[in-house]
């Protein structure tokens, strides 16, 4: 009987095998690969994806990257570390990808850069993952420099926070924050940026997904009765948590952090509770690609770009695919995130980020210049750590949208979180 | 082809890790009726346990004892047997679906722990700082994946032919004798309460050595590595494999890791490009296919439970 299995699974093997040599051999004309691990499963996932591959289009519209057009093969994370980093790895091992763009959640991010991207010298741009633990990584010098995100590190956001609650006068504060890495990261930073304010915390709850009730988080966060509430959530949680914190009578007096930027908060929680609700986010409306970058999205999609990371999404694909292209064909992972730089530099250029901003780059790399990539995200720019900082600016919602309150540049972000510190 | 092979290697390594831990479970349900639902907490324990106590010291958190890999795992053992232990004793007298969902509870308790105490072990953002045994030595490349399957094949192996040994002893014919009927197996004198608690732990034990495994092999891991899908996975590997039998509990680990993978892989090659978005909610419904269809058509799994002569000698 085992022999028998032996000689069925050394068939399955080599059947299996077969079916593989035969993907491999039947390659294109010319194709570029990249992977994209995402978590498209989940319902705030899915946009990033498409956003994605918004930015995939448009550069083969515009001629594809050094002359091939870019094919991504999208994989699904299912937000579990295993099945992500199987998907990188496979994306590396099986399709020869030299970049990989993702994960969004830190916990899928960082073992697929420490046991694939890494070890096989594959370049890492994510959107959306904002653990600290990236930075200590690259300091220890453990990710080799293919690490990038486009994502501002969370200081920048509970920086502009808590310059919102100072200038609105709030004297006491009650935070409610996601519980993940995300969460627990906004609101240490965001703790001590209002204590350095003389701002007092009264409490800061942790929020859980996927509770039925929020009820006895959101009245221990009432309990100290404070001026105002700062909301590191996402929309869901944040739906459920603010329409109990309403009901029980808490101010009206708030305060968000980026992930809340979405129709469906606004419309869930209602226009008439959200006039004195202020929001931050890195963005920066001032550079005309962003107004582009919301025009194009409104183009594709038929609708304006809402939920949280689109804007990361779109610049961090533009820019590895800049970068890829800074490098010629055939760059290895290093090659291509040794070119992020010239694409991002402050020197260069300027382009825009669509498709005949992505032609006159490739026109300036091909004669040796360097270029500056203005994005969605504003004029994204990477320290030695791979992460942005970034202008900022404070929006609220109305009836249609959002619009901007104040607008921060990068010189007032950075002055303001010196003089914080 | 040399992707392939990489590939491939690396494919395995995980799915004997998850073998391994399906045959701790198959000790407690198929040998001896005990219900596990929070198989991920002795994973999680195990991996914790070893990254702890083998990872380089952390400023934000205790641990990072820099133990050598070997004795890092056993401790990572340990403290999933220490888990059990206490679990079992509080949990003694609960049977079928009261253990199910106390444990169950266990293991949604030990995640939240994991996720808030950031002076343990790091809170969401993880346990970070292992260095992967012998790096410097093998390198980051192929050869140390090659390195790291044989290690860990040698471990399935070793721990298939341990519980082989186990249940075709006497002690074996004592847990099925628990399952089948407890009060039968008390009439005749046996302590089925020590027994089962024995089962209990020496599982858990089985499933901490997976968790450590797996910490060390992707040098990290959060809460987001224990939610209760981990349960699910494991009990779905066993059941299609066959409980009761160790040999289906390691093929139906390899069977439905392959499937979870190969269909993502399937689906994004060969779906329509405007179905791509969707691939992973297609993934989810699929594997649900294949486990009810499974259940329908053979129950007793694909390798149903032999019945063993406990002594050998006597055939």
């Amino acid at each position: 009987m085992s022999q028998n299995q032996g000689y069925f699974t050394l068939k399955l093997i080599t059947a299996i095998s077969f079916i593989f040599c035969a993907f491999n051999s039947a390659s294109h004309a010319c194709n570029t690969k990249i992977g994209a691990v995402l978590p498209t499963s989940v319902d705030w996932g899915r946009p990033i994806a498409e956003t994605a591959q918004f930015v995939v289009d448009q550069v083969n519209e515009s001629g594809g990257v050094s002359g091939c057009n870019v094919e991504m093969i999208l994989r699904d994370t299912q937000v579990d570390p295993k099945v992500g980093v199987d998907a990188a790895k496979a994306l590396v091992d099986l399709d020869g990808v030299q970049l990989l763009i993702g994960a969004v959640s830190s916990g899928v991010s960082m073992p697929i850069l420490t046991s694939v991207s890494v070890p096989s010298n594959v370049m890492q741009m994510s959107c959306c993952s904002s653990s600290t633990a990236f930075s200590k990584l690259a300091e220890e010098g453990g990710t080799n420099g293919l690490w990038y995100r486009t994502f501002a590190t969370t200081g920048v956001q509970a920086a502009v926070g808590a310059k919102v609650a100072m200038d609105n006068g709030f004297k006491t504060v009650a935070i409610l924050y996601k519980n993940d890495d995300w969460g627990q990261d906004l609101n240490r930073l965001i703790s001590r940026d209002f204590s350095s304010l003389g701002i007092k915390v009264t409490n800061a709850v942790a929020i859980n997904d996927g509770q039925p009730s929020y009820k006895a988080e959101v009245t221990s966060a009432l309990s100290g009765n404070p001026d105002a509430l700062y909301l590191g959530l996402y929309p869901d949680e944040g739906t459920a948590a603010v329409r109990e914190w309403l009901s029980l009578g808490g101010t009206k007096n708030m305060i968000m952090a980026n992930s809340l930027k979405s129709d469906d908060f606004r419309e869930n929680v209602g226009m008439q509770y959200l006039n004195n609700a202020f929001g931050t986010d890195t963005a920066s409306p001032r550079v005309a690609s962003a107004d582009a970058f919301v025009n194009l999205y409104k183009e594709r999609f038929g609708k304006a770009p809402s939920g949280p990371g689109l804007a990361n999404s779109y610049d961090a694909t533009m820019i590895a695919l800049l970068a890829m292209e800074a490098a010629g064909s055939n760059a290895t992972g290093s090659e291509i995130a040794a070119q992020v730089s010239r694409v991002t530099d402050p020197a260069g250029t300027p382009i825009t980020a669509d498709v005949n901003g992505f032609a006159s780059a490739r026109n300036i790399l091909a004669s040796g210049g360097s270029v500056m990539y203005q994005g969605a995200t504003g004029n994204v720019r990477f320290d030695e750590k791979g992460d942005v900082s970034a202008p900022a600016v404070v929006w609220k919602f109305t009836d249609g949208g959002t619009e901007e309150v104040e607008y921060m540049s990068l010189t007032q972000v950075d002055d303001f979180i010196a003089s914080l510190n | 082809m040399i992707g392939f092979l990489s590939y491939l290697v690396f494919f395995t390594t995980i799915a004997s890790i998850l073998a391994i831990a399906a045959l701790g479970l198959n000790l407690q349900w198929g040998n001896t009726g005990l219900f596990n639902g929070g198989v991920v907490a002795f994973f999680g324990a195990g991996a914790y346990g070893t990254l702890l106590l083998g990872g380089a010291p952390q400023s934000d958190h205790i641990g990072g004892f820099d133990l050598l890999y070997p004795i890092a795992l056993l401790g990572g053992m340990i403290v999933a047997g220490l888990l059990a232990w206490i679990v079992g004793i509080l949990t003694i007298r609960l049977r079928h679906d009261y253990l199910a969902i106390s444990t169950f509870g266990v293991a949604v308790a030990f995640e939240n722990l994991m996720r808030n105490a950031q002076w343990l072990a790091g809170g969401a953002k993880g346990l970070r700082g292992f260095e992967r045994p012998l790096r410097e030595f093998l390198g980051d490349g192929f050869l140390y994946n090659v390195s790291f399957l044989i290690i860990v094949l040698f471990i399935l192996l070793s721990v298939y032919f341990f519980l082989e040994l186990l249940v075709s002893s006497p002690f074996g014919r004592l847990l099925r004798a628990i399952r089948e009927d407890e009060y039968a197996a008390r009439s005749l004198g046996k302590n089925p309460t020590n027994i089962r608690l024995t089962a209990f732990v020496v599982g858990s034990i089985v499933m901490g050595l997976a968790g450590g495994l797996y910490g060390a092999f992707y040098a990290f891991v959060s809460p987001q590595d224990i939610l209760p899908m981990l349960t699910f996975q494991i009990w779905a590997m066993l059941i299609v494999g066959g409980a009761g039998n160790n040999k289906g509990a390691i093929f139906g680990a390899f069977l439905i890791w392959a499937a979870w993978t190969s269909s993502g892989w399937l689906l994004s090659r060969f779906a329509p490009i405007e179905t791509q978005l969707y691939t992973g909610s297609i993934q989810y419904v699929l594997i649900g296919v294949v486990i009810v269809t499974m259940l329908l058509w053979r129950p007793q799994g694909l390798f149903p439970e032999r019945l063993v002569i406990s002594q050998p000698g006597e055939r």
